[in-house]
């Protein structure tokens, strides 16, 4: 598989900043836990830049954030908490002349994070990753370290429980 | 086919090759039930993509926060390189004065490694490192 490779932290750091902190946020619902993964996660990719052997470029930087991800919660010894209203957001938007849908948007997509973070850890990790992130199936069983056929089954399981909890 | 199953979610996200396709339309013509949970996965599925993309905190990654970026590596190397230059010219500039306190080159080229270790913009130990003796002899 052919593909191109970010060659420095930076052009990692700028390309994929912003996608592994809404990796983290969708995870966790927390910002100030995402924030802190974006810099452990950028740190580790410093740290192993000069050992990576071109290949899937995505399945290693997905390692490594689902990696620092579950040492973060081990060592919190805790679940991701429930998310926090996104406050910030819906002052901006408040502003805005589109501010009454803009508001109704962003309730519903705060019952979805809820649902989300109501999903086993599994579940919700391949359903984050395929339909936040963007990754393929594969991709996704490399960064994960199981079977294509396990994230299937993983994102299907997912979606219908997310049904369940958005009914 | 007992159910579709988990092959609506790999039909929807594009995951399916041509004859798992045809066997999975093949069975939701004859199936309301597995019809029916297509819809809904669809619905789940579009509801989790439009959640809305959130921005890096300001800072949290200062790299992330460039308005330019640049397309080729190189450019952003050598611009990163010539400000060090100039910043080391001002910085050997101030040391060499009468007044400031003498500072060894080896602590210079320490100071020099370390911002170096810490600090990707800074220049390349190579071409930076050879100016400053020059400069000094």
């Amino acid at each position: 598989m052919t593909e191109s490779v970010p060659l420095t932290w930076e052009e990692v750091a700028r390309v994929y900043g912003r996608k592994i902190y809404n990796f983290a946020y969708r995870l966790t619902g927390n910002r100030d836990d995402a924030a802190d993964l974006v810099q452990e996660v950028l740190l580790r990719v410093r740290k192993g830049l000069d050992s990576y052997q071109p290949g899937s470029f995505e399945g290693w930087l997905w390692r490594i954030t689902r990696n620092a991800f579950l040492d973060d919660v081990r060592r919190r010894n805790r679940r991701p908490t429930a998310p926090l209203p996104e406050e910030v957001d819906r002052w901006d938007l408040a502003s805005s002349p589109a501010a009454d849908i803009e508001y109704s948007r962003i309730s519903i997509g705060d019952d979805v994070q809820k649902a989300l973070l109501e999903l086993p850890f599994e579940f919700r990790e391949a359903v984050v990753l395929c339909d936040i992130v963007g990754l393929s199936y594969e991709e996704i069983a490399r960064a994960v370290a199981v079977p294509v056929g396990t994230v299937r089954s993983r994102i299907h399981r997912g979606r219908k429980l997310l049904r369940e909890s958005l009914i | 086919m007992t159910h579709a199953g988990e092959l609506i979610s790999a039909y929807l996200d594009g995951e399916l090759g041509r004859a798992e396709i045809d066997q999975l339309l093949d069975h939701l013509d004859g199936c309301g039930r597995c019809a029916a949970e297509m819809q809904d996965v669809q619905r789940v599925r579009s509801a989790v993509r439009s959640l809305p993309l959130l921005e890096l905190p300001p800072g949290l990654i200062p790299e992330a926060d460039a308005e330019v970026i640049p397309l080729h590596r190189n450019k952003g190397f050598l611009v990163g390189a010539a400000a060090a230059v100039v910043a080391l010219v001002i910085a050997v500039a101030a040391i060499v004065t009468p007044s400031a306190t003498p500072v060894s080159l080896e602590e210079l080229n320490s100071r020099y490694a370390a911002r170096a270790s810490l600090d990707p913009a800074f220049g390349p130990a190579k071409v930076v490192v050879p100016y400053l003796s020059d400069f000094l002899e």
